[in-house]
C-alpha cells in the first residue's frame, strides 16, 4: 500500500553481523539469512495465513463452483457453464443495483472524506473549546449497530411520524415523501450513513493532521498565508498518504452496503433501492438461486479488485 | 535461539496466544455440551413472535411437571426464521419441535408422523388444514388465522357515523369508504384506511371483489390471474393517494400498525392476531373489530398461525412427540388457545379469552362468525403453498407481490406488467 | 508519514491566547458545537423516544421529551428477554475475537512493514482481497466450510472467522512501516530473535494502534448479526443483537420494548468506549519515534 521512507540497510544481508547467532551446523550453501528472514516472518503470518485459507479460499472456491451450477441449496448442483454470467449480464434488476450503488458510493465518498477531515481539523485546532464532550458525540453514531441506525434515520425521516415531516407541516410546508421517492430515501441514506461512518475516517485524519510538523505552517505564517491557503498547500499534501487510505476503505465499504440500508429502507421503495448486496443476498438467499447468486458476488469481487487497483495505481502515480 | 530474557519474554506472548486459543476452546466446548445420550430430559421448541411466549411457556411448565422433560422454548427472530432452519438441517440440527410459517423441501422428510394426534376424535381437529403426505400427517397448524377489518370506533362516534355489527349484513366496499371519508372529513383524522403489507392480506381483497387472485394450475405453475383480479389489483393501487390510503405503507413499509395505533387513521385492514395486541396496547381511543366488506363476495384470507412439526431427532423423537401430543390435547389446547389469543384448530371448545376488553371479546366471536360465513377460496392462498410443497417442488420464499405492488402504487409500470411480473416471480422459484 | 522536525507532541500545547484569537475561537467553536448538535439530536432523540410509553410515540403532537416518562420498555425488555445471558455471550464473543485478532494482525502488519520478501507482498493483496467479498454473498459457501469445522451452534463459530482483518492488519503495517528500521537493526545486534524483537519492542510502540484496533474489534463483533443468528441454535448462546431482533415480531412491533432493548444493547459499548477512548483520541498513531 502505501510506502513510507524505508531505510535500505532493512535489507538482508549476505554476510552476518558481528554477534549474530550462529547456528550450530554449517550448511551446504548459505541458507542462513533466509533462515531468519524467511522463518520469522512466515511464523508471524501464519496464522492469519491459514484463517485466510479456510475462511476466505475455501468458501470462495466453493462459491466459485456453485456460480458454474444452477445450485438451490438442495439437491444436487447441475452444471451450467457461463450461463449464469450470461444471465448476469442480461439482466436488468443486476444493472440497476449495480448502477444505484456506483450512484450512492459517488455521493458518499466525497461527503464523508469532506465531513471526516471537517470535524478532524476542528477536533484538532486549538481555536475550539469543549473538544472532549464533543469527541464522544462524534464517535457515539459509529457505535450503535447499522440496524439500529437505520431504524433512528427511519424514524426521524418517517413520512407518517417522522421529526422531519413533522416539523416542517408546522412550519406549514407539506410532508415530503422521503420513504415514497426512490431519491430522496436514497439521500436519506447517505446522510445517514455519512453520519455513521464518519467516527472512522475522522479518527485516521486526527492521527494525520496531528502529524504534520508545526515548522510547515510556521513557516507559512512567516510567508503571510492565510488559514486556507495553509490547509491547501500544507495540511493536504501532508496527510495524502491517509486521504488515500480513506477514500479507499470507504469506497470498499460503501460499495458492500447492506445493514444500514436495509433497515431503513429495505431497499426500496419496491426495489428501486436495491444495493448489489441487498441484489445477491435477495437472489442467494431469499430466491434460492444460490448458482446464480455466487455469478453476482464474483462480479463484484471483481468489480471491487478493478476500483482498488485503479486507486492504487492513482495513487502510486501522485506519489511518484 | 533461546537465553533466559527472551525465552520469558517469548512466554508471555505465548501467553497471550494461549489466552485467546483456551478462550476459543472455551467456547467450543460450550457449544457442543447439548447432546446427551441418556434420558432425555429436555427437548426443544422453536418458533418465533414474542406474542406468543406466555402460553407456550405455561404449557412447558405442565408438561414437565407432568412428563419430567423440560422444553426449552426459543425464539427466533422473524426475518430469517426460515432460513435458520434450512441451515440447521443441512447442520443436521434441527430442533425437537418448532412452530413454523411454512414446511420446506429440504427436511420434510425428518418430520414425524402426527396423525395419531391429528385423528384422535377426542381433539377434533379440523382435518381441512392439517397437511397430510401419503397418508402421514406433516404438521398441525397451532391456530387458523383470518383477515379482518378494525375501525376507530371512537372517531365512528364522533363524526355520528353508523357501521355493522353482523357479519351476515356486512357492508360493500365502496359504503365502508364512503363512510370511512364521512368520518376522516368530520374528525379531520388522516387517512381513511390502512392496509396491511402483505400478500396474503391482498387476497383478501381480491376474493371479496369476486376474483380468483394468483391459483396454481394443474401443472402445478402458477396461471395468469383473471380479470376481476386485474381490476381488484389496479382500483387497489389507486386507493393508495395519501388520501384514502398513505403510500408510505405499500410502497416502503411503513407500519400500519403503528398508524392505526396513533388515532389518526379511522380503520385498518389486518387481522385477528391484533386483538391480542390491541387489547392492551390501544389505550387512547376505543376499537373495534367491523364486519369485512363484501362486494359481491363475502370472503377473507383464511391462513394457518404457526404449523407444528416435530422432528425425528434420534431418541429425543419420542419426547418430541409426547409434547406435540400434549399441546393439542383438549383441555392444554384451549389454555393454549386463551393465554395465547388464537381462533382454535379444534372444534367444540369452550374459550374463555383473558381479555378484559369487551371489544377484544366481541371481535373472538365476529371473526368466529366471519370464517363460517367465509367463501370457500378464503383459504385456497395458503392452501397453494402446501400443494407446491406435497408436489415436491421448493417453497416460495420470497413473494414478488409486494414489490410489484409497490412499483405499480409508484407509478412505475402498469397492472398488467405488475401482474404478469408477480406470476413470473412465483414461478421462478417453482422450479 | 513526514518525519516531524518538531515532536508533535508539542503541538498539544496551545498557543498563549492572544486576544486577537477570540473571533477565532468563537469561529471555530460555533461551527464545532452546530456540528455537533447535528450529530447529536438523531441519538439523543432515540433515546429519549425510549423512555416514552408505546401510545405516546405515535401520537400527535410529536414532542421530544417524554411527556410521561417511563422505564416501562426497559424492564419489559429485561425480563421478557434472558438479556443478562445475551450480554455474556456478546462479551465473551467480543473479547475473544479483540484479543485473538490484535495478535494475529500485529504479527501480519509487521511482517508486511518489516520483511520484504515477495510472498509476503502477495499475501498483502490476498489480506485485501478479503475486504473485495462480502460475508452476505459467500453465506452459503461459509457456513458449509464452519460446519464442516464442526463450530456450527458454536461461539467460536463466531469468533474464529471473524479474526482476520485487513483493516486491523494494514492499520499495523502503517504503523510499523514509520517505525525506523534502526530499532530492528539495533536489537539484531543486540542478539534478539526475530520474534522475540516484535515481542519486547515493537509490540509495545503499538499501543496506540492496539486500543484502536481493539475498539474497531469489539464494536464489529458487538453489532454482528447475520451472522451469529444463523450459526447459533442454542438460545442460551445467543448475542445481544440476535435478542434485539427477536423483538421485531412477524405481524407487529412492540416498539416500546425494541427501543429499550436497543438503548441496552448499546450501553456496554459506549461504556467501553469511554474508559477507552483516552488511548484512542490522544494517540499518535504514527509516533514510531523515539528519540
Amino acid at each position: 500500500m502505501v510506502d513510507s521512507v524505508r531505510q535500505p540497510a532493512a535489507e538482508p544481508r549476505s554476510v552476518p553481523a558481528d554477534g549474530e547467532e550462529v547456528r550450530a551446523k554449517p550448511r551446504l550453501w548459505p541458507r542462513k539469512r533466509h533462515n531468519r528472514y524467511t522463518g520469522a516472518p512466515l511464523l508471524m503470518i501464519s496464522v492469519n495465513l491459514l484463517l485466510f485459507l479456510l475462511f476466505f479460499i475455501w468458501p470462495a472456491a466453493i462459491g466459485l463452483g456453485y456460480s458454474f451450477t444452477s445450485y438451490t441449496g438442495v439437491g444436487s448442483a447441475p452444471f451450467v457453464g457461463l450461463d449464469n454470467y450470461q444471465r448476469l449480464l442480461n439482466d436488468p434488476a443486476f444493472y440497476s443495483a449495480m448502477l444505484r450503488t456506483v450512484i450512492y458510493t459517488g455521493s458518499i465518498v466525497p461527503l464523508s472524506f469532506v465531513t471526516s477531515l471537517g470535524i478532524a481539523y476542528l477536533l484538532v485546532s486549538p481555536y475550539t473549546r469543549g473538544k472532549p464532550v464533543a469527541r464522544v458525540v462524534f464517535f457515539f453514531p459509529w457505535l450503535i449497530s447499522p440496524i439500529i441506525a437505520g431504524v433512528i434515520w427511519r424514524w426521524l425521516f418517517g413520512e407518517n411520524f417522522g421529526l422531519v415531516n413533522y416539523i416542517i407541516t408546522e412550519l406549514g410546508g407539506k410532508a415530503v415523501p422521503w420513504q415514497s421517492n426512490a431519491n430522496l430515501s436514497l439521500i436519506v441514506v447517505i446522510i445517514a450513513a455519512t453520519w455513521a461512518g464518519t467516527a472512522f475516517n475522522m479518527l485516521l485524519f486526527v492521527a494525520a493532521l496531528k502529524n504534520v510538523p508545526i515548522s510547515y505552517y510556521e513557516a507559512a505564517d512567516l510567508d503571510g498565508a492565510n488559514a486556507w491557503q495553509k490547509f491547501r498547500r500544507i495540511t493536504l499534501p501532508a496527510i495524502a498518504p491517509t486521504s488515500f487510505i480513506v477514500v479507499l476503505l470507504s469506497t470498499l465499504h460503501t460499495m458492500k452496503e447492506y445493514g444500514l440500508i436495509v433497515a431503513l429502507n429495505a431497499g426500496g421503495p419496491g426495489t428501486a433501492n436495491n444495493l448489489i448486496v441487498q441484489y445477491i443476498y435477495t437472489t442467494g438467499f431469499k430466491r434460492a438461486q444460490i448458482g446464480y447468486a455466487s455469478a453476482a458476488s464474483f462480479v463484484l469481487l471483481l468489480i471491487l479488485m478493478i476500483i482498488a487497483f485503479v486507486q492504487l495505481m492513482f495513487n502510486r502515480r501522485k506519489g511518484s | 535461539m533461546a537465553n533466559s530474557a527472551t525465552g520469558r519474554m517469548r512466554a508471555s506472548r505465548w501467553r497471550w496466544l494461549a489466552a485467546g486459543v483456551v478462550a476459543t476452546l472455551a467456547l467450543s466446548a460450550c457449544g457442543s455440551g447439548s447432546d446427551d445420550s441418556k434420558d432425555v430430559k429436555s427437548i426443544t421448541f422453536w418458533y418465533s413472535t414474542s406474542a406468543q411466549d406466555q402460553g407456550y411457556t405455561e404449557l412447558a411448565k405442565e408438561f414437565q411437571a407432568k412428563e419430567g422433560i423440560s422444553v426449552e422454548i426459543v425464539n427466533v427472530p422473524y426475518d430469517g426464521y426460515q432460513d435458520k432452519l434450512r441451515q440447521a438441517a443441512q447442520a443436521n440440527s434441527l430442533p425437537d419441535t418448532a412452530s413454523v410459517p411454512s414446511l420446506d423441501t429440504i427436511w420434510i422428510n425428518q418430520l414425524q408422523d402426527l396423525s395419531s394426534i391429528s385423528n384422535n376424535d377426542a381433539n377434533k381437529i379440523n382435518k381441512d388444514l392439517i397437511t397430510v403426505q401419503d397418508g402421514k400427517t406433516l404438521t398441525i397448524p397451532s391456530d387458523v388465522t383470518a383477515a379482518g377489518l378494525f375501525i376507530n370506533k371512537s372517531l365512528f362516534d364522533k363524526a355520528k357515523v353508523s357501521y355493522p355489527t353482523d357479519p351476515s349484513k356486512t357492508w360493500t366496499w365502496d359504503e365502508f369508504l364512503a363512510s370511512a371519508d364521512k368520518v376522516r372529513t368530520a374528525t379531520k383524522a388522516k387517512y381513511d384506511l390502512v392496509y396491511d403489507n402483505s400478500p396474503a392480506r391482498i387476497r383478501a381483497w381480491i376474493y371479496t371483489h369476486g376474483g380468483k387472485g394468483f391459483q396454481l394450475g394443474a401443472d402445478n405453475k402458477f396461471a395468469t390471474p383473471d380479470a376481476t383480479t386485474v381490476e381488484a389489483l389496479s382500483s387497489f393501487a389507486k386507493m393508495n393517494n395519501d388520501v384514502t390510503m398513505p403510500k408510505s405503507v405499500w410502497t416502503s413499509g411503513a407500519d400500519p400498525n403503528a398508524l392505526f395505533k396513533s388515532g389518526q387513521v379511522v380503520a385498518y385492514y389486518s387481522g385477528v392476531w391484533q386483538v391480542a395486541d390491541f387489547a392492551d396496547g390501544i389505550t387512547n381511543f376505543d376499537w373495534v373489530a367491523a364486519p369485512t366488506p363484501a362486494q359481491p363476495v363475502h370472503a377473507t384470507d383464511i391462513n394457518l398461525g404457526g404449523k407444528v412439526v416435530a422432528f425425528n431427532n434420534g431418541d429425543k423423537a419420542a419426547a418430541a412427540k409426547k409434547w406435540v401430543d400434549f399441546i393439542f390435547q383438549k383441555d392444554n389446547y384451549t389454555k393454549l388457545a386463551q393465554t395465547n389469543g388464537y381462533l382454535p384448530i379444534e372444534s367444540g371448545l369452550t374459550l374463555t379469552y383473558p381479555f378484559k376488553k369487551q371489544a377484544a371479546l366481541d371481535a373472538f366471536a365476529l371473526y368466529n362468525k366471519e370464517i363460517e360465513l367465509a367463501d370457500p377460496i378464503s383459504s385456497s392462498g395458503q392452501a397453494s403453498g402446501t400443494k407446491l410443497l406435497l408436489a415436491g417442488k421448493s417453497s416460495i420464499q420470497d413473494d414478488p407481490t409486494k414489490a410489484e405492488m409497490a412499483k405499480l402504487i409508484n407509478g412505475e409500470q402498469d397492472v398488467q406488467k405488475t401482474v404478469d411480473n408477480i406470476v413470473n416471480g412465483l414461478n421462478q422459484q417453482i422450479g | 508519514m513526514a518525519v516531524a522536525s518538531r515532536p508533535p507532541a508539542l503541538r498539544r500545547t496551545r498557543p498563549g491566547s492572544k486576544t486577537g484569537d477570540l473571533p477565532r475561537k468563537i469561529g471555530a467553536s460555533s461551527i464545532m458545537w452546530l456540528l455537533v448538535v447535528v450529530y447529536a439530536v438523531p441519538a439523543l432523540w432515540f433515546v429519549m423516544s425510549s423512555f416514552k410509553p408505546a401510545g405516546d410515540l405515535f401520537s400527535y403532537p410529536l414532542t421530544f421529551y417524554p411527556k410521561h416518562p417511563t422505564v416501562a420498555g426497559y424492564t419489559q425488555a429485561w425480563t421478557q428477554f434472558d438479556f443478562a445471558s445475551y450480554f455474556l455471550n456478546t462479551l465473551i464473543v467480543a473479547t475473544a475475537a479483540t484479543l485473538l485478532t490484535i495478535v494475529v494482525s500485529a504479527a501480519t502488519g509487521y511482517a508486511l512493514a518489516k520483511y520484504s520478501n515477495w510472498w509476503l507482498k502477495a499475501f498483502a493483496v490476498c489480506i485485501l482481497a478479503t475486504t473485495m467479498l462480502p460475508s452476505e454473498t459467500i453465506l452459503a459457501p461459509l457456513f458449509l466450510v464452519v460446519r464442516n469445522l464442526g463450530l456450527y451452534n458454536n461461539l467460536a463459530g463466531i469468533v474464529v472467522p471473524a479474526v482476520i482483518t485487513a483493516t486491523g492488519t494494514f492499520m499495523f503495517r502503517q504503523f510499523f512501516v514509520t517505525v525506523p528500521n534502526d530499532l530492528l537493526e539495533a536489537a539484531r545486534i543486540d542478539g534478539s530473535g526475530e520474534l522475540s524483537t516484535f515481542v519486547r519492542i515493537m509490540l509495545p510502540l503499538a499501543r496506540p494502534i492496539i486500543m484502536t484496533l481493539a475498539i474497531f474489534s469489539f464494536q464489529w463483533r458487538w453489532n454482528d448479526y447475520l451472522w451469529p443468528l444463523i450459526i447459533l441454535n442454542d438460545p442460551k448462546q445467543f448475542t445481544l443483537q440476535i435478542g434485539v431482533a427477536s423483538i421485531v415480531g412477524a405481524q407487529n412491533v412492540n416498539w416500546s420494548i425494541l427501543l429499550g432493548a436497543s438503548v441496552l444493547s448499546m450501553v456496554p459499548l459506549v461504556a467501553i468506549y469511554l474508559i477507552f477512548q483516552k488511548y484512542v483520541m490522544n494517540a499518535d498513531l504514527n509516533a514510531g519515534l523515539k528519540d
